[in-house]
């Protein structure tokens, strides 16, 4: 009886420490993601959070500063300023981005060599920027660039494309969509290819037409990806950075000083502090903005 | 595997690492900057392996033949050169503290803004300070210490197309004060209606460096030797109020240093006048066609009479980072190549990537600035003018006593931008100075 007991009380202590205790190796072989997601995602986020309550510049110690860089931004004409290039931009590109890349992406659809169009398309993705910029530089130039002698041929006024803040606010979102556009159209294609084709066959035999169906079948089906592309072209517009920097450099009148670009001038300036505040005031528009675009496009898709 | 440990235990050994590295990574370099360089360093034989950074291009070429020449002088000497956008790179570098270079290559104009980061060399510059330009000194020194090695002085001179000029009838000797240029632009326009003669410039960084060569032409600069505010002053009021008379007679064309509108036009005969500095010899000699060997270069005229006939517009010096593996090194190179005839031969005279010798800039080493003995040959480009003689006797009438601000670059966003919105006629001299000075104030230097 005795040794019964002793059994049982062994085998519920034993049981006790399984419950307890765990096996090492599931934890060492979701490791590598731990520590590279930590040194890499978790630890900036966190040092630049810290940082955006310091005015460090790069040398000697921390100083905290509370909230002061961010007073600094939100009551700075220079951000705001910045802000609304981008938003500006966004108004430009992304609306465009999405009726373009909707529209070649439901021509290709069905179209033969399709595989040759998707490569042309993404070719401008590809295409070194700082080549395309020059040639945008000369393409866009006032008195000697292309796009003003076909202005001139049609009898239409030379419109300063590059010195002017309008213009070049315009000829910096022709780049950003002739460079984005072609991936928007290969995310669309994707989406597209999982409309059973059964659907359309229905509708065709009850009589629906092309837009009907464009309109009714196509664009609620892909409402998901379109949000996607949506969010992507967000976070494209907001982040933009090299497209100004090479073409106009942020000019004329820092006209085309993005979000991005101002954001950058406090790095090269060493004003880190600010530039991590003016960071993370960042990453809360975009956010704002990219869950905004998600339930504008959820609440058609639901409708 | 039978090793079994507890999840509390694990959770707590990860949280605890995850503590201890994030703090410790967090916590930023402790260097204080100005470190300096022992004096004594330099009696040591040299040996060992740098890193150096310099723009990339044909510079970078010829540095590299320059430094050929100093390691050919010390064997035991590795130098790797690699061609880096620099601006771009450096103030990231410096402030990370990874893959920090022994030495770069810098410009001026944005030296301050790093100087916390960098050696201070006073001790190793002082037996060279009475042969450094007085310019070139003032901008390498940052509160009383030499931060960096001083290379190439770049007067300002008047570019100007002889062709055009000569037909005329404008007499280029007579060009000795801005409103004598005014009255040569006028008449230049009379005789080819479709000048616009001056070159006013539409890079909002250029604009401001270029002001500044005005500016230090009479002895001014934005700030005081006392770090006071003086961009609301005299100088930079009369260049604006000149450059606005350009504007509004229709006498200047605005455009980018080196666009397609300004070569196009500096090669048609619409611009004439290029008040700018030395370096714009790369133009005729690389960009331009049509008009390749008909610009000459003369001193820049005054803006009173009997003043200076020169200013200084940007320039580069050469930098060795606190946190450089072996500072020391990169020293002896850069007295090689700065104040050794050897060194400083080998970069302005006649070598495989300038035949004729690199004429973009002057040394600010005075004992190289012999007008006799030019470090490079006359210019094709500017019809076989010999620009040497120009550059060095405009180098000698450089005003010193400059100081570039530690905001300088940060600058470029108010003073700039306001200098271009003067050029196209959206605000007055006074505006741009008087909203210049406040932008800056308040958002640069705070409250005073």
């Amino acid at each position: 009886m005795a040794t019964l007991t002793e059994a049982t009380t062994t085998r519920r202590a034993a049981h006790r420490v399984r419950r307890r205790r765990i096996p090492v190796a599931p934890y060492l072989f979701v490791a590598p993601f731990v520590l590279v997601f930590a040194a890499f995602s978790a630890y900036p986020i966190f040092f630049a959070l810290q940082l955006s309550f310091t005015n460090w510049h790069g040398a000697g110690a921390l100083k905290i500063v509370g909230l002061a860089n961010y007073r600094y931004l939100l009551t700075s004409p220079d951000f705001w300023q910045s802000m609304a290039t981008s938003g500006v931009l966004w108004l430009l590109v992304v609306p465009a981005q999405v009726l373009l890349a909707l529209t070649i992406a439901v021509a290709l659809r069905k179209a033969r060599f399709r595989g040759v169009f998707s490569a042309a398309l993404i070719a401008p993705f590809v295409t070194p920027l700082v080549a395309m910029a020059q040639v945008w530089i000369i393409l866009f130039d006032k008195d000697f660039g292309a796009v003003n002698h076909g202005l001139s041929a049609l009898g239409l006024p030379a419109i300063g494309w590059l010195t002017t803040a309008a213009g070049a606010k315009v000829t910096v979102a022709l780049l950003v969509l002739w460079r984005t556009t072609g991936y928007a159209v290969i995310l669309l294609l994707a989406g597209l290819s999982t409309i059973p084709s059964d659907v359309y066959e229905a509708a065709t035999i009850d009589g629906a037409g092309a837009w009907h169906q464009f309109w009714s079948i196509t664009v609620p089906l892909v409402t998901r990806t379109l949000s996607f592309v949506v969010v992507i072209g967000t976070l494209t517009v907001f982040q933009l950075f090299a497209e100004p920097y090479v073409v106009t450099g942020g000019g004329p009148f820092n006209a085309t000083r993005t979000a991005g670009l101002y954001l950058y001038k406090h790095i090269t300036n060493s004003d880190l502090g600010l530039g991590a505040a003016n960071s993370m005031l960042l990453v809360l528009m975009v956010l704002a903005l990219s869950l905004a675009s998600i339930r504008l496009l959820r609440s058609r898709e639901d409708s | 595997m039978t090793t079994l440990v507890s999840r509390r235990s694990l959770f707590r050994g990860a949280g605890a690492a995850l503590v201890a590295g994030g703090l410790a990574a967090c916590a930023p370099g402790t260097t204080t900057g100005n470190k300096a360089l022992p004096t004594t360093s330099a009696t040591k034989p040299p040996s060992g392996e740098i890193t150096i950074w310099d723009r990339t291009g044909d510079l970078y070429k010829v540095f590299d033949k320059a430094i050929a020449s100093f390691t050919a002088k010390y064997p035991q000497v590795k130098v790797n050169h690699v061609a880096v956008d620099i601006n771009a790179k450096l103030p990231s570098t410096l402030i990370s503290g990874a893959g920090v270079p022994d030495g770069a290559f810098y410009d001026d104009a944005l030296l301050t803004g790093v100087a916390p980061h960098l050696y201070d060399l006073s001790g190793l510059i002082e037996q060279y300070k009475t042969d450094i330009a007085p310019y070139k000194l003032g901008v390498v020194t940052v509160d009383g210490k030499v931060v960096a090695v001083p290379w190439d002085l770049d007067p300002g001179l008047l570019f100007y197309r002889e062709d055009i000029v000569s037909q005329a009838g404008v007499e280029i000797g007579g060009l000795s004060t801005f409103d004598n240029l005014l009255e040569a632009a006028r008449t230049v326009r009379e005789k080819f209606p479709q000048a616009k003669p001056i070159h006013l410039e539409n890079d909002q960084f250029l604009g401001q460096l270029w002001m500044d060569m005005f500016a230090n032409q009479q002895g001014g600069a934005m700030v005081a030797a006392d770090g006071k505010l003086t961009i609301d002053s005299d100088p930079y009021r009369n260049a604006l109020t000149w450059l606005d008379k350009v504007r509004s007679e229709r006498l200047g064309t605005l455009a980018k240093y080196t666009q397609p509108t300004d070569l196009q036009t500096q090669d048609n005969g619409t611009q004439v006048f290029v008040p700018w500095a030395q370096w714009f010899v790369f133009a005729p000699q690389q960009l331009l066609k049509a008009s390749k060997g008909k610009w000459r270069a003369t001193a820049l005229p005054a803006w009173q009479a009997g003043g200076a006939r020169a200013g200084v517009m940007g320039g580069s010096s050469f930098v060795i980072p606190g946190k450089a593996k072996n500072p020391e090194l990169a020293w002896r190179l850069y007295e090689h190549l700065v104040f050794s005839k050897e060194g400083y031969t080998t970069v302005y005279g006649a070598n495989d990537v300038y035949p004729g010798g690199l004429n973009t800039s002057i040394p600010s080493y005075l004992p190289a600035l012999d007008p006799e003995a030019p470090l490079f040959k006359p210019l094709e480009a500017l019809g076989g003018q010999d620009l040497w003689k120009v550059a060095v006797e405009a180098g000698k009438q450089v005003p010193g006593g400059y100081t570039i601000p530690t905001w300088w670059g940060k600058a470029v966003d108010y003073f700039g931008v306001n200098v271009q919105k003067l050029l196209v006629g959206q605000m007055s001299p006074d505006e741009v100075l008087k909203t210049s000075a406040s932008q800056i104030q308040k958002n640069l230097m705070g409250p005073s």
